[in-house]
């Protein structure tokens, strides 16, 4: 096996690499800015310099040669290299700052250079936090900058497109932005524009940096060049805590991180998933933080005559048992959704089949042509083959036409049949059609009860993609009935874990009052003669695992440690009937 | 004002992609066309170079502002590059610059109101031993420059007399 | 030294007028190596044999280099049924630096038959003349003789009737220094910014559109023709020992007759200032020189006796030979406003690709401009001698060491005359 020497220490290595993303591997230290390991690498930044020696081969004796102690000689390149863009070889020494003057020496000039034009923005800058350049100036640069000059001026606050603002002074010219654009998005919206220290990226003059990936630019920024527009100055990194969850605007599956301050989530980025989404999440992704937060259902709902009246659990449970007491099965008609997770569909399924109802479907979402080949699918869902694996019933539109013509009670789980235009509200007059939600949509205006249900950011619970992926999210919002800090898989953040509650910025405004699906029909269970008992995700997907084979020996340790389970390979997306 | 190139334009512009393996490596020569044609290549006109050769507006953009001879706006009739680097420096170079300035009443960068002319700073031309000079609108070299020789260019140029191209034969030419 | 110069007869300057018509060319025994290579291609000259009489001759690259030009063709790797490329570098950007356009206006020919020749060696399908944007007269000349050589059957298709293609084309660049470098070259000739490649790996290895490539300065391969015509044993006695042949000095600044002459390599600086180019003008004392371009370390008038235009003599004075074109500075030549514009040309002329020359060139600058200023402190002095430590080597390519070097020599050995220009510290007693 190869072996390579890095700071007096042996390694061994089976596939041929890069210095840089091998140190990197070993967990072991080494600034960089412009290296990435889904981009090209252009070695611009000089900031991973380190020393390289090689092996020397006499050519003459065919062999290497050796000094007294019989240890190959190693010939030292006579300037610093560059780690992230130099191939491993067998043998080969590598300094770094840990054993190296010089290389501490250039890994401080290094940064002192870039310090030169760069504005003291930190107070006023989004990347403040989760700066690379803030960390590594800290760890290895200068104490303070010798430039006594005025900085060179450009572009700054510029709205590069409808979702970047790009501030050119702060830009190290890295190019990842502009490579991301070439070499992932494909967009080729991006460009360095002008020449030396005046330099900075920007779109072809008149247009706008409207990629559908935009966003990926503002988490590839080194520093804060390119920020979000609307996350501008809204929260500081360590304020928010960050939580692990699904992209649920299609059926991709990107994995992606909620980040929460306040109980309200205030941004999504990717989260890396070699099998998925790479680095790289879709924009129309992000936005759906606003989903979360805004015009969501908190307290059931009952229509008295023709108005929504918030009324309390107990009612809620007491008219949802009488309406179902009061039909036979026949007449009532169960819908389930590919925009809630496995747990919800088959609490749901299993909850109305013990209560007679024998068939529930759901509609699946696809628009042909809408996805991309890269991050988007045609499915809008996050969990259509979910369903499917759980058991409903994929219906056509027509299907569920006729379906709800037939029933008499109509209950529905996350599906807007009305604001997806697959039924009018006149097609449900004269019916009862229970809604359960997270959102205010169409369908809840024309319901008779409303039942508020958590959504992903409230709760853990597992989708399976388009390609039969099945990954969980964590629960990162309260609700008025979870505690962050007894839930053992709420993250919390720095302002949740110190300071007294003056200055924990903590309202329960931001509480939605709801329950998870299954705890609702737990809770319901005993009032109808049931006796399912749902109260952890976990363990009902335990259940899950043991009464569906497809689930069979998956848990939510796996998803976790394995970053998603294939269940089983998709040759196409759900098709309907 | 439309850009737009004729049928004339694009057989040219197809002799020029003919000496390349890609279509990318026509970017500067078409650029240097279209600054031949229309006097600059504005943010207009590389987007005609950018569509004619199916290329990405952003990299014409990039390769545009990269080399400075591509004029990014409209400039004088003749733009004068007064070199003052180097061997021109130390030779009068800026002399001849701020005579420039004061006879036609702009500074570097500037174009005088009529159009006619615009002043520019050069780095080195590759003229150092016949300094100092200057060159018109990235064409002939004016070697050699006195007050007096810039005074009478400056009068020819405004009745639209371009010098001649000036071959300076080395002295061992000379002596044989 | 080369002592009997008075009586050298040039070889790339044509003795009288020029020789831009192929007849004219022809006449003066122009085209013949071509024609004998191809000859004997399957004999003598192999393309094998070809190379090893050009590293032989010992011709050292003329572009600022200097590495031997036979022994850079020999890195070409073996074919593999793809193209492969030499581009000729002519951006000839180097402040101080005039030459090749010579070559391009008087012997245009000398050089397309050397790149021919070295384009059969490697094996090369295509030569690639890049010209600075600037010298548009020059590419005039050159596209006509290019145009001339095809007619004539020297390029194109079964050139002479030897089964051997050769194309060659004119890229004119559009003002920028960097493109001078080989790797930003080819990133210019690709269409894209000129950013200089990281290497490894090398234009050998991969060049041009991903193609082995060889990139050559135009003179040297105008001395393609004259080692096959003489013979590399006489080419290899021409000049200084370790960096032979005839060389084209372009002499600038306080003489009396600046141009561009042709010698052996090897001359005395003296014997060129003063006889050559007919010595100081106005009667000034001679007070430093920069001896090849404006990278390479200036020398006092104290420090050029003996000191000869070749490598090893210029590196042991402390310079180097670079293009060989020199700036020649008399007694009254402020030298802190020379190093300051030195400054403010290698600052427009960074391409900004990496970090320690986009900022550094442009802290040089704005530290020369307090100190021309009389702003500047003793401090600054010290300041700017490290940071051309902190720049050079660091960077993915040279610009950033042409841009350290002036600086630091400069500054060193004409350290009293910066220490004047400085304010004088509050502490400074009469």
């Amino acid at each position: 096996m190869p072996e390579i020497i890095i700071d007096d220490q042996k390694f061994t290595y089976d596939k041929p690499g890069k210095v840089l993303q091998f140190i990197l591997d070993q967990g072991l230290d080494l600034p960089f800015f412009c290296y990435h390991p889904s981009l090209s690498i252009p070695a611009n930044c000089r900031q991973c310099l380190v020393e390289i020696g090689t092996p020397v081969f006499d050519r003459a004796t065919n062999s290497f040669k050796v000094d007294d102690n019989g240890n190959k000689l190693v010939q030292f390149f006579p300037k610093l290299m560059t780690s992230c863009s130099q191939d491993m070889s067998d043998g080969m020494v590598v300094k770094t700052h840990a054993t190296s003057e010089k290389v501490r020496r250039a890994q401080k000039d290094t940064l002192e250079f870039i310090l030169v034009n760069h504005p003291l923005d930190c107070p006023i800058c989004d990347q403040a936090g989760e700066c690379p350049l803030q960390i590594q100036t800290y760890k290895y640069g200068p104490e303070g900058s010798r430039f006594e000059f005025k900085k060179v001026h450009k572009p700054k606050r510029i709205q590069l497109g409808p979702r970047v603002v790009l501030d050119a002074e702060r830009c190290i010219n890295c190019t990842r932005c502009v490579r991301f654009s070439e070499e992932i998005s494909k967009t080729n919206q991006l460009t360095i524009t002008a020449r030396g220290d005046k330099n900075y990226p920007t779109t072809a003059p008149g247009r706008t940096f409207d990629d559908p990936y935009s966003l990926n630019t503002v988490d590839l920024c080194p520093v804060g060049a390119l920020t979000q527009s609307d996350f501008r100055f809204k929260a500081r990194v360590w304020e928010m805590n960050q939580t692990p969850s699904i992209d649920v605007t299609n059926g991709k599956g990107t994995n992606v991180d909620l980040w929460v301050r306040d109980n309200l989530v205030l941004r999504v980025t990717p989260r890396f998933n070699p099998s998925v989404n790479d680095y790289w999440m879709p924009d129309s992704g992000r936005e759906a933080y606003r989903l979360f937060n805004e015009n969501r259902i908190s307290r059931p709902e009952i229509k008295l005559d023709t108005e929504l009246i918030k009324t309390s659990w107990n009612n809620a449970k007491e008219t949802l048992a009488e309406i179902l007491e009061a039909h036979s099965p026949k007449d009532v008609f169960v819908l389930g959704s590919g925009y809630a997770s496995v747990e919800e569909n088959f609490a749901f399924k299993t909850f109305f089949a013990n209560a007679g109802i024998s068939s529930s479907a759901f509609v699946p979402h696809v628009i042909s042509g809408s996805g991309d080949g890269f991050l988007l699918t045609d499915d809008q869902a996050p969990n259509t083959k979910g369903c499917e694996l759980v058991g409903l019933e994929a219906l056509s539109e027509k299907s569920l036409s006729s379906s709800i013509k037939k029933a008499t009670v109509i209950i529905v789980l996350s599906e807007d049949i009305v604001g997806r235009g697959l039924v009018s509200s006149s097609d449900l007059e004269g019916k009862t059609l229970i809604y359960f939600g997270t959102n205010k949509t169409e369908t809840a205006k024309t319901a008779q009860l409303i039942i508020p249900v958590t959504c992903i950011a409230e709760h853990a619970a597992s989708y399976v993609n388009a390609e039969g992926r099945i990954q969980r999210s964590m629960p990162a919002k309260e609700t008025m009935y979870t505690n962050r800090s007894l839930h053992p898989e709420m993250n919390a953040g720095r302002l949740d874990r110190f300071g007294t509650k003056f200055d924990n910025w903590r309202s329960d405004n931001n509480r939605v009052d709801a329950y998870p699906v299954w705890e609702f029909l737990s809770q319901l269970a005993p009032r109808l003669n049931q006796s399912v008992n749902w109260s952890d995700s976990s363990d009902l997907f335990d259940e899950i695992a043991s009464s569906i084979p497809a689930f069979d020996g998956i848990t939510y340790d796996r998803m976790d440690l394995e970053k998603g389970v294939v269940i089983q390979p998709a040759e196409t997306e759900a098709k309907t009937i | 004002m439309t850009y737009t190139f004729d049928s004339e334009d694009l057989k040219k512009i197809d002799a020029i992609k003919a000496k390349y393996p890609t279509v990318l490596s026509a970017s500067m020569p078409v650029l240097w066309y279209a600054q031949e044609k229309f006097g600059h290549v504005n943010n207009e006109v590389q987007h005609l170079v950018a569509q004619t050769l199916a290329l990405p507006e952003s990299h014409i953009h990039g390769v545009a502002t990269f080399y400075t001879q591509y004029f990014k706006k409209e400039m004088g009739k003749y733009v004068l590059d007064v070199c003052t680097c180097f061997s021109c420096q130390v030779c009068g170079g800026y002399e001849m610059l701020h005579h420039l300035e004061e006879k036609l009443g702009i500074k570097v960068g500037e174009t005088t109101p009529d159009g006619k002319f615009s002043i520019q700073q050069a780095e080195c031309l590759g003229a150092c031993g016949y300094a100092p000079m200057l060159q018109i609108t990235n064409d002939v070299y004016v070697n050699h420059l006195t007050k007096e020789k810039v005074d009478s260019l400056i009068e020819d140029l405004k009745q639209d007399k371009m010098p001649e191209f000036e071959s300076i034969i080395p002295p061992q030419m000379q002596n044989s | 030294m080369v002592n009997d110069y008075q009586n050298y007869k040039t070889l790339i300057l044509p003795s009288k007028g020029h020789l831009r018509n192929v007849s004219d060319y022809e006449a003066t025994g122009g085209y013949k190596a071509l024609k004998d290579v191809l000859a004997a291609k399957e004999s003598t000259w192999t393309r094998e044999n070809v190379i090893n009489e050009v590293k032989t001759a010992g011709l050292r690259g003329r572009g600022g280099a200097g590495f031997n030009t036979g022994l850079k063709w020999s890195f070409m790797p073996k074919p593999d049924g793809g193209k492969r490329y030499i581009a000729a570098n002519g951006d000839e950007s180097e402040p101080g630096t005039f030459k090749d356009r010579v070559i391009f206006e008087f012997n245009p020919h000398l050089f397309i038959e050397g790149a021919i020749i070295g384009a059969y060696a490697i094996q090369a399908d295509a030569v690639y003349v890049y010209i600075r944007g600037e010298y548009r007269s020059w590419i005039n000349f050159m596209e006509k003789a290019i145009t001339d050589a095809y007619k004539a059957g020297y390029l194109g298709k079964n050139i002479l009737g030897s089964g051997v293609n050769i194309d060659m084309y004119v890229h004119s660049g559009a003002g920028a220094y960097i493109c001078g470098e080989e790797s930003s070259l080819m990133e210019s000739l690709e269409g894209k910014r000129g950013y200089p490649r990281v290497k490894p790996p090398f234009p050998a290895q991969r060049g041009l559109w991903g193609r082995p490539t060889t990139i050559n300065n135009i003179e040297s391969l105008a001395n393609v023709p004259l080692i096959l015509n003489m013979g590399s044993a006489k080419y290899a006695a021409m000049g200084a020992k370790t960096h032979p042949g005839p060389v084209l000095y372009g002499i600038s600044g306080h003489v009396n007759r600046p141009g561009v002459y042709e010698y052996p390599t090897g001359m005395l600086i003296t014997d060129l200032i003063y006889d050559v180019a007919g010595g100081m003008r106005n009667g000034k004392k001679l007070k430093a020189l920069v001896p090849g371009g404006s990278s390479t370390p200036i020398l006092r008038a104290d420090q050029i006796d003996g000191v000869s235009m070749d490598a090893d003599s210029l590196r042991t004075a402390g310079s180097m030979m670079g293009t060989a074109g020199m700036a020649i500075l008399d007694e009254d030549t402020d030298i802190v406003d020379f190093l300051y514009r030195i400054t403010h040309f290698y600052h427009h002329e960074s391409c900004g690709q990496c970090t320690p020359c986009r900022e550094g060139t442009g802290w040089l600058e704005k530290l020369l401009h307090k100190i021309k200023t009389g702003e500047g402190e003793l401090r600054d002095l010290d300041l700017l001698l490290d940071l051309t430590s902190q720049m050079e080597g660091r960077t993915v390519c040279a610009l950033a060491d042409a841009a350290a070097w002036p600086v630091r020599y400069t500054v060193t050995r004409f350290r009293d005359e910066f220490e004047a220009r400085c304010k004088k510290s509050v502490f400074a007693f009469a």
